[in-house]
């Protein structure tokens, strides 16, 4: 699991079937200093992160499976909102 | 999962049997700069993914690696382990 700064949301042209209905956010991987990461990342959001709020994210698929089925290529998941008042001072 | 631009298209004659049939894409992933830039660069390592979704050359896509990217064969096993999950059609950033 690691920590995320959510950037903004995908809009899809086309997605695999069993992902219908799904919300998908364009995020950055925070690293503990607080510099994010070089590439973006598409989270499947459950939770309705809202844009530049620090998250949670998971990339056991095993939820994702559980959700949607066996035959789903879902990995990253939003497991969590991080409260900014608990947070490292840097999230939010 | 990662954003990639389809780049080509990969032919195998032959291949193993659990690759036939099988569309094959060379993606290019995007890095953060090139996204907000919106420039239609890449900028990351390239590799193939199995993509069923009819993406065309110089589309963006999502792609889950790993072995969560062998789940559409379930329950078939398949030597996959990039898989083009969505064709993107926009993406919104806001503040940074």
């Amino acid at each position: 699991m690691f920590l995320a700064r959510i950037d903004g949301t995908v809009v899809p042209a086309a997605k695999h079937a069993t992902l219908e209905g799904c919300r998908f956010l364009v995020a950055q991987r925070l690293e503990a200093d607080g510099s994010a990461g070089a590439e973006p990342l598409v989270l499947i959001d459950l939770l309705g992160a809202a844009s530049g709020s620090t998250v949670l994210v998971s990339t056991d698929g095993d939820i994702a499976r559980e959700r949607y089925g066996n035959t789903t290529p879902g990995r990253m998941v939003v497991m969590g909102i991080v409260d900014p008042v608990q947070g490292t001072g840097r999230a939010a | 999962m990662r954003l990639g631009i389809v780049r080509g298209h990969v032919t195998l004659t032959p291949a193993v049997p659990e690759l036939l049939g099988l569309t094959l894409v060379v993606l290019e992933p995007v890095t953060m700069a090139n996204l907000r830039a919106k420039n239609g660069l890449g900028g990351g390592k390239s590799l193939v993914a199995v993509d069923a979704l009819g993406a065309a050359r110089g589309q963006m896509v999502a792609f889950t690696e790993g072995t969560e990217a062998a789940n559409p064969f379930w329950p078939n096993r398949a030597p996959v382990d990039a898989y083009c999950t969505l064709i993107v059609d926009s993406i919104t950033t806001g503040k940074s």
